[in-house]
Parts: structure tokens; C-alpha cells; sequence
């Protein structure tokens, strides 16, 4: 695929060379740049891979497959055969969303690259070349997502509306792609002009998480929610707001020349709009958004921009606050430093937070899911046959998934190499600093959750589940523990992120599911006698105090070392 | 060494908003020479380095390399000059092998030639082996020697190496230390920034001393012996205005009271 890009743009040279441009070595920039994007990984898969364990996945097929195949579910969408627009109107809200999210979430880094600073400028290329280099490979890259997302489209476009429809559907889809980019760069734009370079890079970050949730939560949720005999009967053009959305306009195209016979002069302006504005969109990106764009890209990539006097004096006050936390949690000095370096490391450390932040949404969404596979009517009645049973047991226990993806990943780091500390201080219990490391592990993430868990809870069926939810945390505690007793075999941030797992590990783990398992039945079925849960509190509570004494006691042996 | 310098700078000055790091800068060096280009942290060296190899194109004054002005025709400038930066920026998912054509290609050079002279290049410092390796595994060392490679690949005239000797042991220390004195009888300038000073008192002919944005001292290492102290090191901290280092060693002390 990449070499008939390539290809192109060998014939586009004649033009490129009148202006200045070294067509040579624009193409090895841009073969060399397109070599880097296939080797580098997919940061859109990046959070599900790892929790497979095998980051060095790098095969550019599977990146081709899996982009294709999600074309091919958007292109089902097509065959909704209903009134006027509907159809494409929402396969091309899919194909741009997705367009605008990959972009953002994968291609950031790409366009952000330090390295060309100092690999690129001191041989004799000239700047005309760079930019141009630089525009080649995006439209590369944008194009070749465009055409494996669309190209099941344009195939079952056949089927549909005859083999004309098939060049008009490849139009539709570069108009859509550009209005992504549009769209992509006035969001860049907004971004960079209200938060620090540092904090973008976090941001970006965040979409990544929030489009890997996103994917998650369709594939559970949407075809519970979506009754697709409801929609067949809806009238898009009824609606008034359908008038302003982009992806309307681009049916129209469709509308106009595949079924002239139900189309009307609004149809005929909303074709000439969606024919037009993107077009507009992209001049407008070239134009007006992208010089500015160039330069506050090369702010953020040079340091300098990075040091914000205003934002430090403000983080002083949140560390008192975390100070005397952790004096109260932990006051042992070692298991005080274990403590603050987790707490602080997991706040900051952005892969840590791209793997672990999914997993609180995916514990709502699960629930959500099984609550509406409740049989029922409609929506509300599901509910509250929910609230009349005691499925919230199951959700307070399923909070400890988030536990067990929090504790999986907290001894990885990519900088694992800083760890060498641990290994060179005289620390005669490194017990102290894994159960610093628990503590804060939580304090920062897990009471929090179940407390807002809690309170849904507590809302939706009443303050007589408070005990139950105690029992549940405390039991979800030492699951916890026991995680981290046979699992967690390193200190904070100290492994490297490729971690085998055995055999042995996986029957571990499998037990240790059972356990839990089998006392949230066993919860389950005790629940009826209120008094019997506030009492079973108190040996749990002991339970996991003892436990806390016994993780303490950890010694060197326990732990697996690394080589730093 | 000829008449004519190589590299002419006149009244160099740059500033980052109101900071001004380089002041009226003025330097003439000569083909076959050495330059030992020493200075404390923030002085202005990077800064230097970076107008002198096109990293920076706005500045104030005149960089004439070659006869060439680096405001006219930076990128002819460019095609003289072999860069080996200090922060071993590299494209680590390539091999070396890729890394070198792609670098080679941005030269000019022709392909076969290319791959040749890569390969030479390669196996001299001892990186055949790993000629198609991606480089995200390498060590610092062997990464920098791949940078060094990149930066004589294209036989330039002038070599600018900042910190080369970052993460290479013993051996491969001594072997680029030969290389530069070969490269100088070759006619080759070489322009060496680094904080070593026992390298540069060996290596250089004429020893740069910067220091808040000017030269303060300029000269082989003999005649800097003559007027100030007799290792490199002190002439440093004498000249950096860094002469009482006891009062320094003194604070630490007595910080464990």
C-alpha cells in the first residue's frame, strides 16, 4: 500500500520540483517515515494489547486488518433500509467520529516528533522540502485510514444503490475525511490555546482512553439500546437540527444523484454544502490554521515551553494534603516513601494511566450491560426490576476487577531502569514499601471508586446495602492482598512492561477469582439477616489488618528481581 | 594549514526573548584545526553549535563557511559539515543499515556507493553484526557510534561532534581520539565541544574557552598553561570565574552538621 503512495508521489515530482522541493529526498523522508509508522505501535490498540501481554506486536498487517474490519461493521450500517438519508447519515457520523479520534489519539505523536529537530535539520534539506514532507505523509496516513475504513463501504455501496454509486461513495469519503481533519485541527487549536504544551500531551492521552472506552462501551451497549425497528421509522428531515449536520450534507450527495426522484431543492443545497464545505474546511486548514499550527507544535517540542511557574505554586498546596495522608496511612519512613513514590508515580506516569483508566469504565459499562439484559418491557421497567433484586452485590464485587488491573500494572514501567534505587538502599523490609505501595494504591484510586460506587448504590436501593458494601470492600481488600501477595511480584514501577506470564500465574489467578467468587455467594446468600453482615464486618476487618502485618513482613526473597 | 579560514564568524550575537547568550561572538578557524570548544553549562556552546550547523536560522552577524554565508545558502553549508549531536536523537526503530542510506540519501550520495561506505563504516567500529538490528535495542554506545558513522558518512569537511564520547568505553575512547588527529592530517576540521577536559587538553590545537556568552580564552594548550595554571581543568575554573571551589566544598560539609 505504501509503495503505491509512494509511487505517486514519484509522479507528482515534476510538479513538486518547480517549486523548490528536492523530490530525492522528499522520498526518502517519506519512505523512511512511512518504514517508522508501520514499526511503531498502534497506540489505538495499545491499551487492549496490554492486557495481552505482548507488547511487541508490530505487524502492520494486523493494523490494516483490524482498521478494515471495524469498516466493515460501520459499512452493516448501510443496509438499514429506511426512508431517505438515515443510513448513509449514520455511517458517516460513525466514519467521521472514528476518523477524527484515530487521528488524534494515534497520529499526535507522529506529528510531535522531537527527533526530526535534530535528525533532519543539520543535513542539507531545505524547509520547503520538510513541509512538504510533512503534508505528504499525513495525507498519507489519513488516506490510507480513509480508504481501509471505507473501503467495505464502497463495496456494499454496490449492492445497494448499483455500481454508479460505488466512484460517488469514494467521494463521499475523502469529503468526510476532510472535515475530519477540520474538525481535528480546530479541536488541536483549542486545546493548544487554553492548556500548557505538558498538560496537551495528557489530554491526548485521555482521548486515547476515552476512545478505547468508547469502542467497549458500543460494542456492549449500543445493540442493547438501539431498537432497530424504532429506527427504521424515524424521519431524519423532520428534524430541524438535521439540517446542521455535516454528515447529512455528505448523504445528500448520495440523495442527490442516486434517487433524483425523491429529492427536492434541499436536497439539491445540502449536496452543493456537502460537496463544497469541506473543501473549504481543508483550504482553511492549509491556509489559515496550519502556519500557526506549525509553530506552536515546535513549542511544545522544544522544552522551554514546558516550565510554568504558575502551575507549581499551585501543585505545592496538593502535596501538603497527600503529606499528611500519608503520615497518618503510613507512618513508617520506608513505608511513608513507598507510599508517595506509588502515589505519585501512578498520578503522573501516562502509559500506568492509559492502562489502568479504562478499567473504571468498564466496570460500570458491564453493569449497565447486565442490567439491561434483564428481561422486561422497556427500559424502565428492566430498572426497576433491578432495583427490586440485589444485583449490586455483583456490582460492589465486580470493583475489584479495577483493583486487579491496578495492581497488575503497577510494578511496570517503561523506565523500570530507575528502580535500581530500591536495590541500592539498605532497606531491610521491602514488605514496608509494598504495603506503602497498597495503601496508596487505595487511597488514590480504589476507596474513591467505591465510595462513588457506594453512593449510586446506596441511591438506587436505599441506605440498607451501607453494610454490605463495607463487607464487600473489605473482602475486595484482601482479595486485593492476595493479588498482590502471588502476583505482584516487584516493587512499584520497577519491571519492564514485557512480562510473561506462566502457567502457574493464570491457575493462581484462577483461584483467587474462585475465592472471591465463592464468598460474594456466600455474601449473597447471607444478606437477608442485616444483623449477620454488621457483624461478619468485624472479623474481616481484623482479617485484613492482619493481613496488612503479614504483607509487611515481606522479605528480598519474595521479591523478583530485575536487572537495572 | 592555508591561509584562508573555514569558518568565519563575525559579530555572532543571539538572544532568547531578553536573554542574550551569545555576544558580539567573533571566530575565524582554519582548515586541519582542531577546536577544542570548552565552556560552563549555559554559556552559550550549544548555542554556537547549533547556529553553526543550521539548527537556528535567525541570528544577528555573520557565519561564512567556506566563503558561503549561512543566511544565503544555509543548505550548502549544510553539504559541508558532519553533525553529531550531544542528545543521540536517532530513529531507533530503523537498523543501522537503514539509518545510514536514509541519512546518506538526505546527502546526495549515490546508492551503491552508499551502501559500501556503510558497510566499511559499520564493520570498522565493530557494528557488522549488528548492521540489521533495529536499534531500540541498542546500547547507548553502540547508538552513538551509528551517530558517529551518520556523521562522517557523506566525507564532510568539517565535523562537529558534541559530547562523541557519551557511553563509549575504554577502547572505542582511545579509537575516536586517533580517529580526530587522522581525520585533521586529512585536512578535515573538527570542531569538539565537550566537558572533558582531559580529552580536549589531548586532542586539540587550539583550545575555545566561552563563558556568558564570550570567548574568554583562545589558544593552544600550551600558551593557556603559560598564562594561567598548568591543567586544563583549573585554567577552567579560574577563568569561569569558579576559581574557590573550597568555599563550595565547604557548604557541603558542613551541611551534614
Amino acid at each position: 500500500m505504501d509503495k503505491i503512495f509512494l509511487r505517486f508521489v514519484t509522479w507528482l515530482s515534476p510538479v513538486l520540483e518547480k517549486t523548490g522541493v528536492d523530490t530525492t529526498q522528499l522520498y526518502e523522508i517519506l519512505k523512511v517515515k512511512l518504514l517508522m509508522d508501520n514499526r511503531r505501535p498502534n497506540a489505538m490498540f495499545a491499551a487492549r494489547r496490554a492486557v495481552k501481554n505482548d507488547g511487541s506486536v508490530k505487524n502492520p498487517w494486523i493494523i490494516t486488518f483490524s482498521t478494515m474490519l471495524i469498516g466493515l461493521f460501520m459499512s452493516l450500517v448501510l443496509f438499514l433500509n429506511t426512508g431517505p438519508y438515515l443510513a448513509q447519515t449514520l455511517y458517516f457520523s460513525i466514519f467521521m467520529v472514528m476518523m477524527a479520534l484515530t487521528l488524534i489519539s494515534d497520529f499526535t505523536t507522529v506529528l510531535i516528533d522531537v527527533r526530526d529537530q535534530f535528525i533532519l535539520m543539520p543535513r542539507p534539506v531545505n524547509d520547503r522540502t520538510i513541509a512538504v514532507s510533512r503534508i505528504l505523509h499525513i495525507t498519507i496516513y489519513v488516506l490510507r485510514l480513509a480508504l481501509l475504513q471505507g473501503l467495505s463501504g464502497m463495496v456494499m455501496i454496490g449492492f445497494i444503490d448499483g455500481i454508479l454509486a460505488v466512484p460517488l461513495f469514494f467521494v463521499q469519503v475523502l469529503e468526510a475525511t476532510f472535515l475530519s481533519i477540520f474538525m481535528v485541527n480546530i479541536i488541536y487549536l483549542v486545546l493548544m490555546k487554553f492548556v500548557s504544551p505538558q498538560k496537551f500531551k495528557d489530554i491526548i492521552s485521555y482521548f486515547q482512553v476515552g476512545f478505547s472506552i468508547l469502542i467497549f462501551a458500543t460494542y456492549y451497549l449500543l445493540p442493547k439500546l438501539i431498537n432497530i425497528s424504532a429506527l427504521e421509522n424515524i424521519s431524519l428531515l423532520s428534524h430541524w437540527w438535521a439540517f446542521t449536520l455535516p454528515p447529512v450534507w455528505i448523504t445528500a450527495l448520495n440523495e442527490l444523484l442516486m434517487h433524483p426522484g425523491r429529492s427536492g431543492l434541499v436536497t439539491g443545497i445540502l449536496a452543493v454544502a456537502g460537496f463544497t464545505v469541506p473543501l473549504i474546511g481543508l483550504w482553511f486548514v492549509a491556509k489559515v490554521l496550519a502556519p500557526g499550527f506549525n509553530r506552536r507544535l515546535a513549542i511544545i517540542s522544544t522544552s522551554e515551553g514546558n516550565s510554568d511557574s504558575a502551575l507549581n505554586t499551585k501543585k505545592a498546596g496538593r502535596f501538603s494534603v497527600i503529606n499528611s495522608l500519608s503520615r497518618i496511612l503510613a507512618p513508617d519512613p520506608v513505608e511513608n516513601a513507598g507510599f508517595k513514590i506509588t502515589w505519585k508515580l501512578a498520578a503522573r506516569t501516562r502509559e500506568f494511566k492509559m492502562k489502568v483508566y479504562p478499567a473504571f469504565a468498564y466496570v460500570p459499562i458491564y453493569f449497565v450491560y447486565f442490567a439491561l439484559n434483564s428481561k422486561g418491557e422497556n427500559v424502565s421497567d428492566r430498572f426497576s426490576r433491578m432495583q427490586s433484586g440485589h444485583t449490586y452485590i455483583f456490582l460492589m464485587y465486580m470493583c475489584s476487577f479495577i483493583l486487579s488491573a491496578i495492581l497488575m500494572n503497577i510494578s511496570m514501567s517503561s523506565k523500570y531502569k530507575s528502580a535500581w534505587v530500591y536495590y541500592a538502599m539498605p532497606i531491610k523490609e521491602p514488605g514496608k514499601i509494598l504495603s506503602g505501595m497498597y495503601k496508596a494504591v487505595l487511597t488514590l484510586y480504589f476507596l474513591p471508586f467505591c465510595l462513588a460506587m457506594g453512593a449510586v448504590i446506596v441511591s438506587v436501593w436505599g441506605p440498607g446495602t451501607i453494610n454490605d458494601i463495607i463487607l464487600a470492600f473489605l473482602v475486595s481488600t484482601i482479595y486485593g492482598m492476595l493479588i498482590a501477595l502471588f502476583m505482584v511480584k516487584g516493587l512499584p514501577f520497577s519491571r519492564p512492561v514485557v512480562a510473561k506470564q506462566g502457567g502457574g500465574r493464570i491457575i493462581t489467578s484462577l483461584i483467587m477469582l474462585v475465592f472471591i467468587g465463592g464468598i460474594g455467594f456466600v455474601h449473597y446468600f447471607l444478606m437477608r439477616s442485616e444483623l449477620l453482615i454488621w457483624i461478619l464486618i468485624a472479623p474481616f476487618l481484623l482479617i485484613t489488618w492482619l493481613m496488612f502485618h503479614f504483607y509487611k513482613k515481606q522479605t528480598w526473597d519474595n521479591i523478583e528481581l530485575s536487572d537495572v | 594549514m592555508s591561509d584562508t579560514a573555514i569558518i568565519q564568524i563575525r559579530n555572532l550575537s543571539k538572544s532568547y526573548g531578553s536573554k542574550l547568550v551569545l555576544k558580539h561572538l567573533s571566530l575565524d578557524v582554519f582548515p586541519g584545526q582542531v577546536i577544542g570548544y570548552i565552556g560552563p553549562n549555559g554559556a552559550g556552546k550549544s548555542t554556537t553549535v547549533k547556529i553553526l550547523t543550521g539548527l537556528i536560522p535567525d541570528f544577528e552577524g555573520e557565519v561564512l563557511v567556506n566563503g558561503i554565508s549561512m543566511a544565503h545558502d544555509p543548505q550548502e553549508i549544510k553539504k559541508l559539515i558532519g553533525y553529531v549531536p550531544e542528545n543521540a536523537e536517532i530513529y531507533d526503530v530503523l537498523t543501522p543499515m537503514e539509518y545510514l542510506e536514509f541519512i546518506g540519501k538526505l546527502y546526495g550520495m549515490e546508492e551503491a556507493a552508499l551502501r559500501d561506505r556503510a558497510k566499511k563504516l559499520l564493520t570498522a567500529f565493530g557494528l557488522f553484526m549488528n548492521a540489521d538490528d533495529r536499534m531500540d535495542t541498542f546500547s547507548k554506545g553502540m547508538k552513538q557510534k551509528v551517530l558517529l558513522i551518520a556523521g562522517i558518512i557523506h566525507n564532510p569537511k568539517i565535523i562537529i561532534l558534541d559530547e562523541p564520547l557519551s557511553g563509549l568505553d575504554a577502547n572505542a575512547v582511545i579509537m575516536i581520539k586517533e580517529l580526530i588527529m587522522r581525520l585533521s592530517q586529512e585536512g578535515k576540521t573538527i570542531f569538539y565541544c565537550s566537558h572533558m577536559m582531559d580529552v580536549v587538553e589531548k586532542v586539540a590545537h587550539r583550545i575555545l574557552l566561552i563563558n556568558k556568552g564570550e570567548i574568554i580564552a583562545d589558544g593552544t594548550f600550551e600558551s593557556l598553561k603559560q598564562n594561567h595554571s598548568d591543567t586544563l581543568e583549573k585554567i577552567f575554573s579560574k577563568l569561569t570565574g569558579r576559581g574557590d571551589s573550597a568555599t563550595e566544598t565547604d557548604a557541603i560539609i558542613n551541611a551534614f552538621d
